[in-house]
């Protein structure tokens, strides 16, 4: 084995022992955290993010700016609450047919404001939000302003209902882990690359092949299913719902992780919901108390700070930083990128043989 | 007997709102030759280039590729026939780097590149074929002009094209640059491609070129090869007589 190929190697395996370990201190903190207010802050990082990451899909890959995605995470969380509580089907299966109806449903309505370029699909995805508020609070079958329960009882995987936050932490964590290699596959295939020459120019991705129309619904309809599943999520762990989820506010809440972590990046809604989710948390219950909404106001003033001083994220900033040149040459011990290429190229050569 | 040509275009007429930029303009291309189309600045060779790749449709009039009536096809989809083409004012990805550039156009079209290794791979290739190669890692947007031109060039390649649009593919180039850019035009011709180009550069024109079409203010002028249409009065007049500006972007 050359120098080289050991060399990358040895960065590989670097990363998966870090990587691993950090995967490994969120799968043991249950074990020694057990208070269910810090718990609770977790279960809010892991679904935020997640919700962040389906917004990301489109306002940082495709460059589509939605201000909808609590609408259809609202969606997603209505549908599977009304197929358990109405239609008595299983909660798993529940969430399944709540996403689907999502992605269909964004489908129909997003289709014809793509025909026309522009800021029409941000206007389209407030105006939707606000129409699907709207229909809920005026109708009966939805519980109106007041909501709907789910049922409470025995702590069941079956049912996906449990008394204490664990399991919750949990699942939480795998639709993390889940969604995000999705996200992480889209970025490297076709789709991703067609998403991204989309947002650079529509005209040069026309140019090589590209239907910017079609390649915009998959994406709003793959970022909806993601909220929807969110909405499930939240659902199941809130165990009561109202419309009050989908106001405006809630999609800003969504944008804000991914803008505040690096929109360019599949892991800027990551980094974002692990700062601003407790940032949030932490203002809320310090400052709510002394002089209502100042937790906002201070949530804005951060959200203006990263804007002003690391417009493309914490991520962007990163990518530049001495902090990334220290922690991949010196504990990752990454070889020169034309090392990588050379290595990868004999492997593939070696491979065809 | 005379071959179908591959292009075809009858009769076009382009109208902007009130302007006239192209009026009446038609004529075919050979396949496997280099066709040029001259012309003094807002004489409606973009506006020509643009309605026969689909950027938009002509106001009036008809175009064919071997034939099948294609005026109003859609931009997206004339790399699937293996029609490519390079935009006058460059369109690079901006926040990508050239690689992710080249790879994007890898998977589209007819040849459409089926694995993420292939994408990379035929990248790799045109990169070194283009000259782009060792700033493949470079973000397309920190590069000047004439690696731009090129990025243009190797993103139309990448799609595998046997038909290729070059609209002024060699302005802002110095007189080297040109050279090796013309060289790089003959090679692609030779490796099979037909090849409609767009310049200013009459080095160039003269060179490469099998027949030129001469436009001024949107029509047709003159259609000939390099010398006759040189040698061609109405020509002649519009480049020296009118004076009109050459030698520029
Ligand atoms: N989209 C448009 N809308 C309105 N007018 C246009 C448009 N595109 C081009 N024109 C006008 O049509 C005329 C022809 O422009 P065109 O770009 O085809 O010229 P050209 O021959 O390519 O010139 P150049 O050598 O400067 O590139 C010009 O007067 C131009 O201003
Ligand atoms: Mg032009």
């Amino acid at each position: 084995m050359s120098v080289n190929e050991k060399a990358v190697r040895a960065y590989r395996r670097n990363t998966i022992i870090c990587l691993g370990g950090i995967l490994a201190v969120f799968l043991l903190i249950p074990a020694f955290v057990k208070n269910p207010y810090t718990l609770n802050v977790f279960i809010l990082i892991f679904y935020t993010s997640t919700l962040s990451m389906a917004w990301n899909l489109l306002g940082g890959m495709t460059g589509q700016n939605s201000l909808g995605h609590a609408a259809y995470m609202g969606l997603g969380a209505y549908a599977a609450s009304m197929l358990i509580t109405k239609a008595h089907l299983n909660p798993w299966l529940s969430g399944i047919l709540g996403m689907i109806a999502v992605g269909l449903v964004a489908g129909v309505i997003f289709y014809p404001c793509f025909i026309l370029k522009g800021p029409y699909f941000t206007l389209v995805s407030i105006a939707f939000g606000e129409a699907l508020r709207q229909f809920i609070i005026n109708s009966a079958f939805f519980g109106r302003a007041s909501g709907i329960g789910l049922p409470f009882g025995r702590d069941s995987w079956l049912d996906f209902r449990f008394g204490s936050k664990e399991p919750y932490y949990y699942v939480g964590l795998v639709m993390l882990l889940l969604v995000y290699l999705v996200m992480k596959k889209i970025e490297r295939s076709r789709m991703g690359y067609a998403l991204r020459t989309i947002r650079e120019d529509e005209d040069a991705a026309a140019a090589i092949g590209i239907n910017p129309m079609k390649y915009k619904i998959m994406a709003v309809v793959v970022s909806a299913m993601v909220a929807g599943l969110v909405g499930f999520f939240y659902a199941s762990y809130i165990r009561y719902i109202d419309p009050e989820m989908m106001i405006q506010a809630k999609s800003t809440e969504s944008v804000l992780p991914a803008v505040v972590g690096g929109a360019a990046f599949v892991e800027g809604p990551l980094v974002g919901g692990l700062i601003m989710v407790p940032l949030s948390e932490f203002l809320r219950a310090n400052f709510s108390k002394i002089l209502p909404g100042i937790n906002m106001l201070l949530y804005a003033v951060a959200l203006l700070a990263v804007i002003r001083f690391r417009p493309a994220g914490i991520l962007g900033w990163y990518s530049h930083s001495k902090l990334k040149t220290f922690i991949d040459t010196k504990i990752l011990k990454k070889p020169p990128i034309e090392v990588i290429e050379e290595v990868e190229l004999a492997r593939r050569q070696r491979k065809e043989a | 007997m005379e071959k179908t040509p591959i292009i075809e275009v009858q009769h076009i007429t382009k109208k902007f709102k009130g302007l006239t930029a192209v009026k009446d303009v038609s004529f075919s291309i050979r396949e496997g030759a280099i066709t040029g189309m001259i012309g003094p600045n807002g004489a409606g060779k973009s506006t020509t280039f643009n309605m026969i790749c689909g950027y938009y449709p002509p106001t009036e009039g008809k175009i064919f590729f071997r034939g099948e009536d294609i005026t109003n096809k859609k931009a997206y989809e004339y790399t699937s026939m293996k029609i490519a083409r390079t935009f006058q004012i460059m369109k690079p990805l901006k926040n990508l780097s050239v690689l992710e550039n080249v790879v994007a156009s890898c998977y589209f079209g007819h040849a459409a590149a089926r694995s993420q290794h292939e994408a990379r791979e035929r990248a790799m290739d045109i990169l070194q074929f283009t000259g782009l190669y060792e700033k493949r890692h470079v973000l397309s947007k920190d590069m000047g002009t004439p690696d731009q031109k090129r990025l243009e060039m190797a993103r139309a390649l990448a799609t595998k094209p046997e038909l290729l649009f070059l609209d002024e593919n060699m302005a802002g180039l110095n007189p080297a640059e040109t050279e090796s850019a013309i060289e790089l035009i003959r090679e692609i011709n030779k490796s099979g491609v037909t090849i409609f180009l767009i310049e200013h550069i009459m080095q160039a024109v003269v060179s490469l070129c099998e027949n030129v079409i001469v436009l001024h203010h949107g029509e047709k002028i003159a259609e000939g090869t390099p010398e006759q249409v040189m040698n061609d009065p109405l020509v002649m007049e519009v480049y020296l007589g009118a004076k009109g500006g050459k030698d520029h972007a």
